[in-house]
């Protein structure tokens, strides 16, 4: 019996040793530890034995049945690892493939531009408000301090629908629009799209501007020339050289244009500022003894093609994808 | 306005160098720059409405000198020999509008003299077309001076000038041959029976001088800015003279302007000069009044200390009258020329002296600012959100104009009666305000298909407008369009037409990131643009926010279309920023599937069952999926067989299979009974 035992342990485990699958192996384990395997049988046929005999023999049956199942655990493990180890060897892809990509699109430039704009004035501490593009001739002009028939209306090639509503020539009124929303102090931008009669290759009849208003408690032209300057270092990321010039805007007094000392040496327009006309705000009922400010506008066009050195603005109106997928 | 660099120096030796002229002048508020003019060199000026004062040589010398501060003794003033006493009687009817009117009668004149050729040349740099010797000593005056003059031919005149308001309709033939018909509102110069011309515009064609006249009455006079403003505007009549009054002329050169005028004349063809004959109402003659300027005024608007040296002398500089007077306030009465209609405030007297102090000379300075923590501009975040999302679906945004023509905006409306036209469009391909922006990013996806872009995505976010009851009105709105392939050609990967459950999901994702698709649904619908099988209304609860669908085939076809793009407007407003995040703790407890596959008719929308089946509000059913949804001719033709994977999920606890078993008996008795259905 314990001969018997022996070669069927010897048996067991060179079948083991031999296999080379895990499925081959599964199959050794059917055979030997399976209900109807060898060593099941043996363990069975215990009840045949002398009662004396049992538990020795019983003893040995069970020794071999574990050291089966250990093997075979063994082996289950070493199988495995070289199954992965193989399934490792073998797999390689063409890393150089292109890969599966998925289509991502791009914002405008002048989207992008004014957003820029934005953060950067909301980092400064200014609200962000929209108006109306079909504005009343009160709040385009008259409010302005621009009246009916006054000469600088010519300045603005108005388009209207009738005697009351125009499409609003500049992101002024949006000035006019806050301050009667908010009363003051106020610090506010209002970027927006603006309309003119006027098209050839510097002028297209819509375009963008940025409004900025300022109005607190002392509240000087150093402000309005330090934060325009900041606003244009970080906006071209770049030390820039400006000049403000004396110019006229009815709703500022002083008012200013600035130009930009380009990388050619030439002056370039880029905004228009000054100090809030004392009658824009009493015409809102401002005490203006009490409260100034300043405000600027400039075109978002204009800033995007210096900084991105477009030089046709109709481009930004073409919408040719290959064109706005250059802003990424 | 443009003028000779040579005539410039002429009177001004010290212009040497034009460069630095031009610079001081630009830094001084007077916008110019040099161009060549057959080699010869013109300053053009860009002269800002309130400058009036800088129309003519004399302004620029004027201001010239201001900067450098030096005195300018003015120009020339001659007074001419009198030859006889013929005059004309001068009747003005109101005096507020015209409170100085000078003339002279010359008579005899050679005519034909043509005009020297310095004149011409002077006339012709500054842009002004050589007519004949009258004319162009008149223009060259208005240039030297800043009055503008008429001539007109003394025989046209009927016994006496009056200068009166146009009767209502009363018609006048213009001298560049058009009628024109004007109203009270209008300044016009009479005789005793006709109208001689517009005030300060333009004068009649019959009053004009000819070839053959040889006596003139000469005109220089003072109108008030207010009765011309406009009126050029409204005739769509411009001249160097509206240009000039509707700004305001010196009301104390009307004279000296009659004899410049008369000296030049006589120096070239003689004539025979009568009297200066003026009617004069000194009470209606514009006066600049005493301005207060507070010396801590100007400290506080311009961030600087200016000495009071400095500022009274650029006051001086500017012609200003001053006294130093103190108003509780130090400072001074300041008093501006009659030449200056600019300076009727405070802050207009403070950007003078900044701006011939110089701007350049006020520093930078940062402000002082109370902290003021705020949320970043949901406004701004909303827009950064929606263009993020759709830039990652693959649309890029495309900024068109926001006018269209009437047939793009009939496009996408039959009716024409809420459009909103222009009054004066550039063109007729931008006469009328978009009702949608479709028509555009259709436009534009013509447009890059023929710069063989195959797969196009596009969005737009911008306004459409209407007129309701002539009231215009505008809403902002998000739009979309998709053409072309799902993805890109690439290698082991089929790729298929995007179509309308494409852009269906990248709106329900967008719905999802919003928190609002629970109240979203599709609803089908014709819409005039859309095909109409396959075209939807959005509803967010009971309110229609947008549209969404294939683009109607007969328009594809007109446009030259392959196939029909997959379009989407949508209300920007119904997207709101959720401030507010519902959060709810929750625990794991594990799902069970259930599929289900229902046989039913094609056109019935599955929504329907799904809708039913919620309608048994079940709460341990949290969600159903359609995953599967197929015809075959084999089963029927008209019929199809929809898959539902049913999950059944429990916030509380672990769901047992007999509970779920029952959850599915009320399913099966649903379909089956009530909605009369097949299970297969």
């Amino acid at each position: 019996m314990t001969d018997r035992l022996s070669d069927l342990s010897k048996q067991a485990l060179e079948d083991i040793r031999n296999t080379s699958t895990l499925e081959a192996l599964d199959s050794v384990r059917v055979q030997y530890l399976g209900k109807k395997g060898s060593v099941s049988t043996q363990l069975k046929k215990l009840s045949d034995l002398d009662p004396s005999d049992r538990p020795r023999i019983g003893k040995e049956v069970n020794k071999l049945k574990k050291l089966v199942e250990h093997e075979i655990a063994n082996k289950k493990n070493s199988l495995n690892d070289e199954k992965i180890k193989s399934n490792i060897e073998d797999s390689s892809l063409d890393v150089t493939m292109p890969g599966r990509r998925t289509v991502i699109g791009n914002k405008h430039p002048v989207s992008s531009t004014l957003n820029e704009i934005e953060k950067i004035f909301l980092n400064a501490g200014f609200l962000v408000e929209d108006g109306p593009e079909i504005e009343d001739e009160y709040h385009n002009f008259t409010a302005l301090n621009i009246p009916e028939n006054h000469p600088a209306r010519a300045m603005h090639d108005t388009f209207y629908f009738n005697a009351q509503y125009l499409l609003r020539t500049h992101t002024s009124p949006i000035q006019i629009r806050s301050m009667e929303k908010y009363g003051v102090p106020i610090r506010v931008i209002a970027p927006g799209k603006v309309y003119r009669r006027d098209s050839d290759i510097t002028h297209t009849p819509m375009f963008h501007q940025i409004e900025g208003l300022v109005i607190d408690k002392d509240i000087n032209f150093t402000h309005l020339k330090g934060i325009l300057h900041d606003f244009i270092n970080t906006f071209f990321e770049d030390d820039m050289k400006l000049r403000f010039r004396p110019s006229y805007f009815p709703f500022t007094e002083p008012s200013a244009e600035v130009d930009l000392l380009s990388k050619d040496n030439q002056w370039l327009e880029i905004l228009g500022c000054g100090m809030v006309h004392p009658k824009v705000l009493t015409n809102l009922g401002i005490d203006n003894e009490i409260f100034n400010g300043y405000a600027f506008g400039m075109g978002v066009e204009r800033l995007a093609m210096l900084k991105y050195g477009i030089n046709d603005i109709r481009l930004f109106y073409e919408n040719d994808l290959n064109f706005l997928n250059q802003f990424k | 306005m443009k003028l000779p660099v040579e005539w410039l120096k002429k009177h001004n030796k010290k212009v040497t160098d034009v460069h630095n002229l031009i610079h001081k002048l630009t830094l001084a508020g007077i916008e110019c720059e040099l161009i060549d003019h057959n080699k010869q060199q013109v300053i053009d000026f860009s002269l800002t409405p309130n400058r009036a004062d800088c129309f003519s040589l004399k302004g620029i010398l004027q201001e010239i000198a201001a900067i450098d501060n030096k005195n300018f003794k003015g120009l020339r003033n001659q007074t001419s020999k009198i030859h006889h006493n013929q005059s004309l009687p001068i009747a003005i009817e109101s005096t507020q509008d015209c409170p100085v009117f000078v003339t002279r009668v010359i008579k005899d004149f050679d005519n034909k003299v043509s005009s020297p050729m310095w004149l011409k040349d002077r006339l012709e740099l500054s842009g002004f077309k050589s007519v004949n010797l009258v004319v162009d000593i008149a223009n060259y005056v208005m240039l030297e001076t800043g009055q503008p003059l008429h001539t007109y031919d003394l025989d046209s005149i009927n016994s006496k000038i009056i200068v009166r308001r146009a009767k209502n309709k009363e018609s006048i033939k213009i001298l560049d041959g058009s009628s024109k018909v004007l109203n009270k509102n209008f300044l016009v110069i009479a005789d005793k029976d006709k109208t001689l011309g517009i005030a300060g515009i333009m004068g009649s064609e019959a009053s004009g001088i000819s070839e053959t006249t040889t006596s003139i009455l000469l005109e220089s006079a003072y109108f008030n800015f207010e009765i011309i403003m406009g009126k050029s505007r409204l005739l769509n009549l411009y001249s160097e003279a509206s240009l000039r009054f509707e700004r305001g002329v010196d009301p104390n050169i009307q004279s000296h302007a009659v004899e410049r005028f008369t000296e030049l004349l006589n120096q070239e063809a003689g004539g025979n000069n009568g009297p200066i004959k003026q009617a004069l109402s000194n009470k209606d003659k514009p006066k600049n009044k005493f301005i207060f300027l507070r010396k801590n005024h100007i400290r506080k608007t311009l961030g600087i200390t200016i000495p009071n040296k400095s500022i009274v002398n650029i006051l001086k500089r500017l012609n200003m009258e001053l006294q130093e007077k103190d108003f509780g306030y130090e400072g001074w009465s300041v008093k501006a020329p009659s030449y200056r209609f600019d300076l009727q405030d405070e802050c207009d007297l403070i950007e003078e002296i900044a701006r011939i102090y110089g701007y350049e000379k006020i520093p930078e300075s940062t402000e002082k600012q109370n902290i003021n923590l705020q949320l970043t501009s949901l406004r701004v975040e909303k827009k950064n959100k929606i263009s993020n999302l759709l830039c990652s679906f693959g649309y890029s945004e495309v900024v068109n104009y926001s006018f269209v023509s009437p047939a793009m905006n009939l496009l996408s409306k039959k009716s024409y009666s809420d459009a909103l036209d222009i009054q004066n469009p550039l063109s007729i391909d931008m006469s009328v305000m978009r009702n949608s922006l479709w028509p555009g990013l259709i436009t534009n996806l013509s447009h890059n298909l023929k710069r063989q872009q195959n797969d196009i995505r596009l969005f737009e976010i911008g306004k459409v407008f209407s007129s309701h009851k002539k009231i215009p009105d505008e809403k902002l709105v998000i739009s979309g369009l998709v053409y072309g392939n799902r993805h890109s050609e690439q290698w082991g990967e089929e790729t298929r037409s995007l179509d309308f459950y494409d852009v269906k999901g990248h709106l329900e994702d967008m719905f999802n990131q919003f928190q609002i698709i629970g109240n979203i649904s599709f609803k089908k619908v014709k819409h005039s643009m859309l095909c109409p099988g396959k075209s939807a209304s959005i509803r967010l609860k009971n309110k229609t926010i947008g549209f969404v669908g294939e683009l109607n085939p007969e328009i594809s076809n007109e446009l030259k279309l392959d196939s029909n793009p997959v379009m989407f407007e949508l209300d920007y407003d119904a997207l709101k920023m959720n401030q507010q995040i519902n959060y709810y703790p929750s625990k794991y407890f594990p799902y069970s599937r259930r599929d289900l596959s229902i046989l039913m008719d094609i056109d019935v929308e599955v929504k329907s069952i799904i809708k039913m089946i919620d309608a048994l509000k079940i709460k341990d059913l949290s969600n159903i999926i359609i995953f599967d949804v197929y015809m075959d001719d084999k089963i029927s033709s008209d019929k199809k067989s929809v898959a539902l994977g049913l999950i059944f999920q429990s916030k509380s606890r672990t769901l047992k299979d007999d509970e779920i078993d029952k959850y599915m008996i009320r399913i099966n008795q649903l379909i089956l009974k009530e909605m009369n259905l097949i299970i297969r």
